[in-house]
């Protein structure tokens, strides 16, 4: 959530194809809409709102990435710190650094895409913004507009017009 | 499944969180009270040495170690029906993969224990942990002991932050539906989450690359765990066949003990139209697979065995089946191999007492699997003169029984206190609400 005291109206549907129908109204009459609760993810939600594929795939990369730089430097680092031969290997024995280097670039990767979805969604947060409504979490969709005046009135008017069964303003 | 609104699956599984009756305190007590007799075992061997346990040469690795493949390998199906699956996109797997990935995150940390019993002097654990001293030690990285150090907190990171991440939209569900403390203690579990479209967005690419990731690494875990064995010399062990064969085995003994721990559940949260007998039948087709995969292993290890030419690998696989742990053997390959083609016929894999049955007779023959392949290698290697058996002493298996018990306290917590079925990935496999069906 990007603010929390936004003022500006709220829709709540019971139905999900009512919500696109509000939605693509909201889009060509040029509202801008500030925030889509749902239960769960929906597809066209993203679609209608053009929201562009999560970056979070670019922190799992770097993480990787990271990880098995991380884990091959360790194990070199300690076997040229240690010179110690075992089995008649090298001492820089690069097979068995591999197992090394594919768990850290797991558990970087896992650690850095955490971090990024907590970053990227605003988490966490222990007070909830005054538009959410816990039914969201429930079966019902949501739709909050923030703002006020032309674009509050012609957003309550289409919640109004496609089966919103609730509107009200949020302060 | 049946067909249900998201409010009635809402109200159906966060019903299995109220507050329960007087049996399951008496149960969860009774098994805390089982724990802290094992843990003071493991006091007690602490304080008095080693000797308290069986383990002695020939057979060093004794059932702590058993216990730790073991309960690696129960880990395995977690992370199958959580990430594997949920790639391939099967959609049977939705209403387990909660329970399936707890009993992982729970057997995962099990596991991790017994190295640590095993190892005896507990206080100088951290020696196998790589950072700067005073003499330049460091570990040798080239161990599959290291690897397996390495790969086993690895697993148990990220199968702990799979399930946690994946529950996040549920458990703030559980605290919109909670009040007072619980609600409390709920939202800063659920970190403020409200299902926004910019927390979908990112939560729907972060799941699917979680799953990628834990993918690769559930083969490399158990693989990793099998090098422990077959990069060493012990005839039995030094096998190409051991990273795919254990890989299998833990997949079979991870689903068996997800079927063992799941019948009762939904009996007892009345849960029967999510965990439907098709989820509980799709398990046991998978069961036959892996069940025919075991066994073509055991048969490879003897036909290598003879192909080989190698005579103390020969005298060790007849010794396996005809010498002192011959029982272990073939309650072995009977509970593993052969019970579970059972599930060939439909009136077996649809009644749930043969399911349950089965089930536990998987998880008894992968034991003793682990015991055969451990005990049974160490106590007949090379020299005649050195040969040995070993037998667990009260200690060992105390600690062994205080494990189990540990796992099930754990897993009865978790299907009391977090939503043990997937709220928001059971309202994703059914239609969303919508104006049109509701006229029609």
């Amino acid at each position: 959530m990007s603010t929390f005291k936004s003022s500006g109206i709220l829709g709540v549907f019971p139905f999900a194809d009512d919500l696109l129908k509000a939605l693509e109204e909201l889009k060509a009459s040029g509202v801008p809409i500030h925030t889509v609760f749902s239960p769960i993810p929906r597809s066209e939600i993203q679609k209608i709102l053009g929201q562009r594929p999560s970056p979070v795939r670019f922190f799992t990369l770097l993480g990787g990435s990271l990880g098995l730089a991380t884990g091959i430097s360790l194990a070199s680092y300690a076997h040229l710190k240690w010179e110690f031969v075992t089995g008649g290997k090298p001492v820089l024995a690069w097979i068995p650094f591999v197992v090394v280097g594919f768990e850290f670039t797991i558990l970087f990767g896992v650690l850095f895409t955490l971090a990024s979805l907590l970053f990227k969604s605003g988490l966490p947060k222990l007070r909830l913004p005054e538009q959410y409504d816990p039914r969201f979490s429930g079966d019902r969709f949501g739709v909050f507009v923030s703002g006020s005046g032309g674009g509050k009135e012609m957003a309550r008017m289409i919640f109004q017009n496609n089966g919103a069964e609730e509107v009200r303003d949020v302060f | 499944m049946e067909r249900f609104t998201y409010q009635e699956v809402n109200r159906e599984i966060l019903r299995t969180l109220n507050p329960p009756r007087k049996p399951y305190y008496f149960l969860v007590g009774g098994l805390f009270l089982a724990v802290l007799y094992a843990a003071s075992c493991w006091a007690y061997q602490i304080l008095t040495g080693m000797g308290v346990a069986g383990v002695m040469h020939p057979v060093n690795w004794g059932i702590y170690l058993v216990n730790f493949v073991f309960w690696v390998g129960i880990a395995h199906s977690g992370t199958l029906i959580s990430a594997i699956l949920y790639l391939l996109r099967a959609r049977w797997r939705t209403s387990i993969a909660r329970s399936a990935e707890a009993m992982t995150v729970f057997a995962v940390m099990i596991a991790g224990l017994f190295p640590f019993i095993h190892l005896g002097r507990i206080w100088v654990f951290y020696w196998i942990l790589p950072y700067p001293n005073q003499r330049d030690l460091w570990p040798n990285f080239q161990s599959p002991l290291v690897f397996d150090m390495i790969a086993i907190s690895t697993y148990l990171t990220v199968s702990f932050l799979f399930w946690y991440t994946g529950m996040i939209p549920d458990l703030a569900a559980v605290r919109d539906h909670a009040t007072g403390l619980r609600q409390k203690i709920y939202r800063i579990l659920s970190l403020g989450w409200v299902g926004s479209h910019r927390q979908w967005r990112h939560y729907t690419s972060a799941y699917v690359l979680f799953a990628a990731l834990a993918t690769p690494l559930v083969i490399s875990v158990h693989s990793v765990v099998s090098w422990d064995f077959a990069l060493s010399i012990v005839p039995g062990w030094h096998s190409t066949i051991f990273a795919p064969y254990f890989v299998a085995g833990a997949i079979h003994s991870g689903l068996a003990m997800v079927l063992t721990l799941l019948i009762p559940l939904r009996r007892i949260f009345r849960v029967e139209k999510f965990i439907t007998m098709e989820t509980l039948e799709s398990i046991a087709k998978t069961i036959i697979f892996t069940g025919l995969i075991v066994g073509y292993a055991y048969g490879v290890e003897y036909f290598m065995a003879w192909y080989s030419g190698n005579r103390v690998e020969r005298d060790t696989f007849i010794w396996r089946a005809v010498g002192h742990y011959a029982y272990a053997f073939w309650i072995m390959v009977v509970c593993n191999s052969v019970a579970p083609l059972a599930f060939f016929f439909k009136k077996v894999r649809t009644r749930l007492s043969s399911l349950l049955l089965i089930s536990v007779l998987v998880n008894i023959g992968m034991w003793y699997e682990r015991f055969v392949i451990i005990v049974g290698s160490m106590a007949h290697e090379y020299n005649p003169y050195s040969w040995g058996n070993y037998a667990p002493t009260w200690v060992e298996l105390s600690i062994m029984a205080g494990s189990f018990c540990l796992f099930l306290f754990l897993f009865f917590l978790f299907v009391k206190f977090l939503p043990s079925i997937s709220i928001t990935e059971i309202k994703e496999s059914l239609k969303p609400p919508a104006r049109e069906r509701s006229k029609a």
